[in-house]
Formats: structure tokens, sequence, C-alpha cells
């Protein structure tokens, strides 16, 4: 089975859009990839003139809020580096046992980067308003134009999102599970200079039975 | 093809997936598209509908119900458009008043148009089997996932949602239309559609596609202009119920419950209620309003306005409320407890000076409203009964039993204790100048202080006190007895020499020793002077301070760290408690002294 990898268009962001953007990010290809029964919640973005749904499963929301906190630790500690999420799709494959594992074997089967462009300076609601009027103002107009294209940016990537759903259903595999999010997952968080990612892209390589790696 | 009849075998099957699919679709995009008068079932409780392509999506339109649906064909697309209906006015009747109404006719446009439908293909070899179905149907779910959220991408969401919000408030409504077949479009409304079209799922002999042609630009709409209440002068505005809590409140209602502006709804002729107009001020007065029967959704914008889009300001919220004057009073507004404005309980201040509207009609009517400085015989025991007894000695009236309980309430009347302190003071000699020579004294401070002082003294001591005033203004008898207020400020200063040399040489420390000459003239001072202070006197507080600027210019050391004993808050009750004592005293004392001022004037002359 091939594993379907969707890169999402890159979105420059401030620290304090991260949150309503991965939310809406990562909900929304839930919501597609969720194929058993949901009841469908739509959510207003605060922040934008976006509504997206989520599949209204509350063990879900949690589990996503908790990737959204260490992506912002992360963040935090790793200012200058441009920082991923991966929500990986997989299935569950028992494995003979052998010598050197007897684990579990994931099987992924769709992967999806949500690449993030965090900026340096914390400008915010929650910034400089404070310190001086002076300060605010002048960047007032830009930040309107950085939000409205970055607005248009996430626009882009739900768009992004439902076209590659719709194009890639073949390599779906059959639902195990009726309800909610019908297919497990993982989050994984990582940034582009860290040598933690490209563990994390070996250990997935290893688990997905790559055929010019070793099992 | 009957929904409940499908034939049997694989092509029955992939029949019902596809009538359950158009069923779905249509119900995905009523629902995201028209605002339905239906409540929404989110409960608990899944339909057998709801299970199909494992979406809830809750009770179906009632529109849906009332088409002849599963009549059609396999083959027939299902065509849905959706309109956007403006009013548009015909521009050769804008200068005709009378003929503008009769040609306003609604501009119809078609926003968005989606096309449910089966592309048979002959071609194709016929799958079947369970695998193939089982698959048709999970693709059939993705699909429609991918329509639910595209629908909340489109342009055409964001007027839903504001139609949604506002109801009838927004200028313009969203209808739909469905047919087998689309309405042709015109060039123009074509080019400036966009298409998207789902990848259609392999079905048995064909596929199963969506597509959606939208409009992506909607501002040639205007639909931004809609606000939650339009912008017009409150013809009835009545105000907070503190300035006037004994108004009533008149009630508009519109016949017809329609949402309309405000000022069409206060033409009408409602009756007015006292309890049905809400008010920024007041909680849950629209309660007692409600919908229109049969347009349960029909309410005001504010009651169904998205949290989100809720003002915040107290103005609109005010306007929002008396919107909903179009429900009749006898019907009450669905889901009113939902919408709380963050200012609606809380009453509107009043203006500091209208508590003092009672005030004023207990006093004389030429004498202004304000705030009356404590009296100065309101805090010492030495003032009581000895001064009645000895008016020639005192020359501050007797504290009354009532005035007593101020002292214990010693953060009460700030100015009346140093009043007080300068009596105090002046009695046991330490100043140079008399007690009366309070009056004398206070005019050291300042032209207005001495003024508020001298006139505090006069309106609660006999005539004899000892303030500089002259003699030329009305009597302090004309203060009470006349509508007019003549008096006016003097300068104290070239008085306070006078009668600190008369007063030197009697008994500084009682004020009833000064000589008649300047008792008559202190009196008159102390009347204007009082006159003077309750005319222009700031609010309590306000006194206070000033007073705290100002004693720091007085020779009466001993009272600056007195002082701050007067930066403690007042009633309006203390003012009409001392403006009793204030007349008491008075009368107490003219007619005591009236005749005694007189004889000594006439000795000392």
């Amino acid at each position: 089975m091939n594993c379907e990898v969707c890169q999402l268009k890159e979105l420059d962001v401030e620290h304090f859009e991260i949150r309503e953007v991965l939310r809406c990010i990562l909900h929304t290809i839930l919501f597609h990839r969720a194929l058993g029964l949901v009841r469908p919640k739509d959510i207003d973005l605060e922040l934008f003139e976006i509504t997206y749904v989520q599949c209204g499963d509350v063990e879900l929301e949690r589990k996503i809020d908790e990737k959204i906190d260490q992506f912002l630790d992360r963040v935090e500690k790793h200012p200058n580096k441009k920082n991923q999420i991966c929500l990986s799709f997989y299935e569950v494959k028992n494995k003979q046992p052998t010598w050197f594992t007897n684990k579990v074997e994931r099987l992924y089967w769709e992967q999806w980067y949500i690449n993030l462009n965090v900026a340096q300076h914390q400008k915010g609601h929650s910034g400089k308003s404070t310190s001086s009027k002076i300060v605010v103002d002048p960047g007032a107009e830009e930040r309107n134009v950085r939000r409205a294209a970055l607005e248009g940016s996430l626009r882009d990537v739900l768009f992004q999102i439902i076209r590659f759903v719709n194009e890639k259903k073949d390599h779906i595999p059959p639902i195990p599970n009726l309800e909610g999010v019908s297919f497990p997952y993982e989050i994984t968080i990582s940034s582009s200079s860290d040598s933690a990612f490209g563990m994390e892209m070996f250990k997935r390589m290893l688990q997905t039975g790559h055929p010019t790696m070793l099992s | 093809m009957d929904l409940h009849s499908y034939p049997h075998g694989e092509h029955g099957r992939f029949e019902q997936i596809f009538n359950q699919f158009l069923l779905k679709s249509l119900h995905i995009i009523l629902d995201s598209r028209v605002p339905m008068n239906r409540p929404p079932s989110r409960g608990g409780e899944i339909r057998k509908s709801d299970r199909w392509f494992n979406l809830v999506l809750g009770d179906r339109p009632a529109a849906m119900d009332s088409l002849s649906f599963w009549n059609r064909s396999l083959m027939e697309p299902m065509v849905i458009d959706i309109i956007l209906v403006q009013e548009s006015r015909d521009s050769l009747s804008e200068h005709d008043s009378r003929s503008t109404l009769a040609t306003e006719m609604p501009a119809e446009t078609v926003i968005e148009r989606w096309v449910v439908q089966y592309e048979h293909q002959r071609s194709m070899a016929p799958q079947i089997g369970d695998a193939f179905y089982k698959k048709t149907y999970k693709k059939s779910i993705i699909l429609l996932r991918s329509v639910y959220s595209m629908l909340r991408l489109l342009p055409a969401y964001k007027a839903f949602r504001k139609q949604q919000s506002f109801k009838q408030n927004c200028g313009f409504e969203i209808n739909y239309k469905i047919c087998s077949f689309g309405s042709p479009l015109l060039r123009s409304e074509e080019e400036s559609m966009k298409n998207y079209s789902f990848i259609p799922i392999d079905a048995q002999q064909g596929r199963l596609s969506v597509s959606v042609m939208y409009r992506e630009d909607l501002s040639d709409f205007n639909l931004d202009s809609c606000v939650s209440h339009p912008i017009e002068i409150i013809s009835d505005y009545v105000g907070s119920p503190l300035t006037d809590p004994m108004r009533a409140f008149p009630c508009t209602l519109s016949e017809k419950g329609h949402s309309i502006s405000f000022q069409t709804r206060g033409r009408q002729s409602a009756p007015p209620s006292p309890f049905q107009r809400p008010h920024s001020w007041s909680s849950g007065l629209q309660r007692e309003l409600s919908p229109q029967q049969g347009q349960p959704y029909s309410a005001s914008p504010p009651l169904y306005r998205s949290p989100y889009e809720y003002s915040s300001s107290p103005t609109e919220a005010y306007i929002q409320r008396n919107q909903n004057q179009r429900f009749p009073a006898n019907q009450k507004a669905p889901c009113d407890e939902i919408l709380s404005p963050p200012f609606s309980s809380s009453p509107s201040p009043s203006p500091p000076t209208k508590s003092v509207i009672p005030f004023h009609n207990r006093r004389h009517p030429e004498t202004a409203p304000m705030s009356i400085p404590h009296p100065m015989i309101a805090r010492s025991p030495r003032y009581l009964s000895p001064n009645l007894s000895d008016p020639s000695r005192n020359s501050l009236p007797p504290l009354s039993p009532r005035n007593t309980k101020y002292d214990s309430s010693s953060h009460e009347s700030p100015s009346g204790i140093r009043s007080i302190r300068r009596l105090d003071s002046a009695r046991t000699g330490e100043m140079s100048n008399t007690p009366t020579n309070a009056g004398p004294k206070l005019s050291r401070d300042s032209k207005e202080d001495s003024g508020r002082f001298s006139s505090l003294l006069s309106s609660s001591s006999s005539p004899r006190v000892g303030f500089s005033r002259t003699s030329s203004r009305l009597s302090f008898q004309d203060d009470f007895g006349d509508c007019d207020c003549p008096f006016i400020v003097d300068d104290v200063d070239p008085p306070d020499n006078q009668t600190s040399s008369n007063l030197d040489a009697r008994n500084c420390s009682e004020v009833s020793s000064l000589a008649p000459s300047t008792i008559k003239k202190s009196q008159d001072a102390a009347v204007g002077a009082l006159v003077h202070m309750l005319k222009t006197a700031p609010a309590l507080r306000q006194e206070s301070c000033y007073y705290n600027t100002q004693s720091s210019k007085t020779e009466f050391e001993g009272e600056v760290g007195a002082a701050s004993e007067f930066f403690k808050p007042r009633k309006t009750s203390d003012a009409f408690e001392e403006l009793k004592v204030y007349r008491q005293m008075k009368d107490l004392l003219l007619s005591k002294s009236a005749a005694h001022l007189v004889s000594k004037e006439k000795t000392e002359f």
C-alpha cells in the first residue's frame, strides 16, 4: 500500500496565531478521515473569517490541543527554525515477533505535513501594545495586511486539503472503527534543523517497511 | 423511483446509495445556505437518516419533505441554485416617493449552483460485488465530508451567516431552487462564477459527481453593509430610569412582527407599555417579547446573533433591544436568555446633581441645588443648649440632637468638621481674629472659601455671627423669605480687620460678643456667603478636596491635621439634615436677636 504524502502550503504565522491555525488544519484533515459516525461541529476562528469543521470528538480535541501545546513549547525553545507538524494515519499490523522487536508494526498510508514559519518577534495583541502607542500604530496596517494574507493562505491550505482528500481515495484502508476517528493516527512535531527530525523520518521509514530499508 | 422499494440486487443497492446521497447532499447544502425554520435537533438520538454516510445532521429541512424528490429518475441531475435576493428600486422613480415602493422589485442573483448527478457511462463495464459497493459507499462518505467543508469555505457561506444572524435586517435574503435542470445563466453571470468539480466516484455503470459554480466575489451585493441595527435617531428616548423613574416607557410594536427599523416602528400606533421596551439598564424586559407566530426564528437579529458578532457597545445594545418591539406583547421571544449584553443590567449613571432634586424641592426655590457642607455646629457639644440660652454669647446655633449623631460618623461632613474646628479655635482665642471671625478667618483663605464658610455660619447662627460682610446685602432673613437670592459675596478682607479689632476687645471665644455693627454686617455677609456657597459649592468630594487645599492657607494650624477628617464622603441625607438644622437655627436666632441687634446698633453709632 502506498503512503500518500501531502505537503501543505507553508504558512507564515505569529506565535499567537499558531494555535488557531493548527487547530483549523488538523481538525479539517481529521474530519475528512474520520469516516465513522460523526456529528460535525462548525467552529469559527477568532482571528480569521474562516469556519472549519470538527468531528465533535472530545477526546480528539484534547489530543490535538495537547500536541499544539507541545508544538508551542518547541517553538519557544527553537525560535529560529521552521517548524513542522506531521499528521500520520497508519494501519496496525501485528508483525511476527523477531529477536529484533516484537512491536506492532505500523503501516502509514497517509501523511500530512503542516509547515509553519513562526515569526521571531512575538507581536500580537498581548505584545507591546501597552508599552507605547507610537510603537503600535504604525505597524497596525502592516499587521492587517499580513493577517489578511495569512487568512488567504489558510483558506488555500483548506482547499488543498479538500482537493487532496478527493483526489486520493484508493489508498484508504477499510474502516476499522465505525465511531469518530476511524483510523489510528499520530501527530509528530519536528523542526527543519532538528536532528530529531531526521530520526523521526528514519524511524517512520523503518516502520513502514520501505523496501530500501532493513526491517 | 420509490425510496422505500428499491429493486433488489446490486442495482437496487446502488440506487439506494445514490438517492440517499442526493438527499444527504441536499440536506447539507440547504443547512449551510438557507436558514430554515426548524429547531435544531442535535440531541443524543440518531436517526436512521443520520447514519447514512456516517454524518449526523439532525432533522431534515421541511422543504425536503415537500419535494417530489424520489420520483426522479436516476439519470436526472439535481440542480440546487442558491439565490441571493435583494431589493432594488427602479431608478426612474427615485424622485417620486409615491411610486418608489411600488417599483421596488427584488433582484435575484444565482450565487451558487450545485449539481449532483449520476453520469451514466455505457462504455464502462458494470462493476458489481460487495467490495465495490463498500468502496463506493466509503468514497461517498469522503465526498460528502468534502462538500460539507467546501460549503463553509465558499463566499456564500458568509452571506448565509449574516442572514442567519441578522435575519431580516440584513437587506437581502437567500433562497434556493431545486430542479432537474439548471436555468440558463446570463453570460455576465457565468463569467463572474468559478467552477469546482469534486472528483467523481465510480459507480455501478457510471460516475457519481458533484460540482459547484460559485460567485467568488460577492462585494457587488454590499453584504457587509448589513448591520445589527439601523443607525437612527431614537425619537422617543426615555433616558435612564435613575433620571426619571416615574416616566413610563412607550412600547412601539410592529403589527406584523417583522424586523423593521426602529424609526419605522416608532411611527406605528402601538400602545405604549411601560414594561415592554427594553433598556440598556434593564434585563429581561425583552423576555416578554416573542417572535411572530409561525416564524419562531424571525426574532430580532440581536436575539439570534452569533456570539462573535454581538455588539459590545452599550449604545448598540440599547438600540438592539429597542428593535425587539416588533414582537407582539403576548408572545415571548425564544432563546432570549441567550443574549446577555455586558452592560445590560447595569443602570446608566445618573448625573450627580440629579440626586439633589428632592433636596432642591425641599429648599427654597431660589436656592440652587447643591451639596451642603456639614454644619460646623454639629460637632461640638459646646454648641448645645448654652447657645440657645445665651444667644448673645454664642454665634452659633445650638446643635440639634440630630446633628449630634453626625459627630459619631466622623467620615461624613468634612466641611462641617472644618467649620466646627474653626469655631473651636476661634472660641479658644487661638486666632487673632474672632471666631466669628471664623468668618473673617475664613475670608483669608480665599474669597470663595470664606464665602462658603461664612454662609455656613450664617445659616446656622444668629445674625450676630461675626462675619465681615457688608450690611448692604439683604438680611439673613431675606435669604429664606424671598424668591430671589440677591446675596453677593463680598470681599471679606477689609471687614476682617474691622471685626478683628472689634472682637479683640471682647471675649474672642464667644461669637456673641461681637459689636452690633459688625454683627449686622456679619449677619448679612453670612447670609450672603451662605447663599453664595450653596450656589457655587462643588460636589462634596470636590469640596473636601478644595477645603483641603485651602486649609493650608488658614491660620488654624491645628486644623490642618484635622482637615483630613473632611475628606469623608457625605450623603445627601446628611445635607438634608443640615438644611433642616440651618432653618431651625435661623428661625431661632432671628426671633431672639433681631430686636437686640437693632437696639445695639443704635447705641453704637
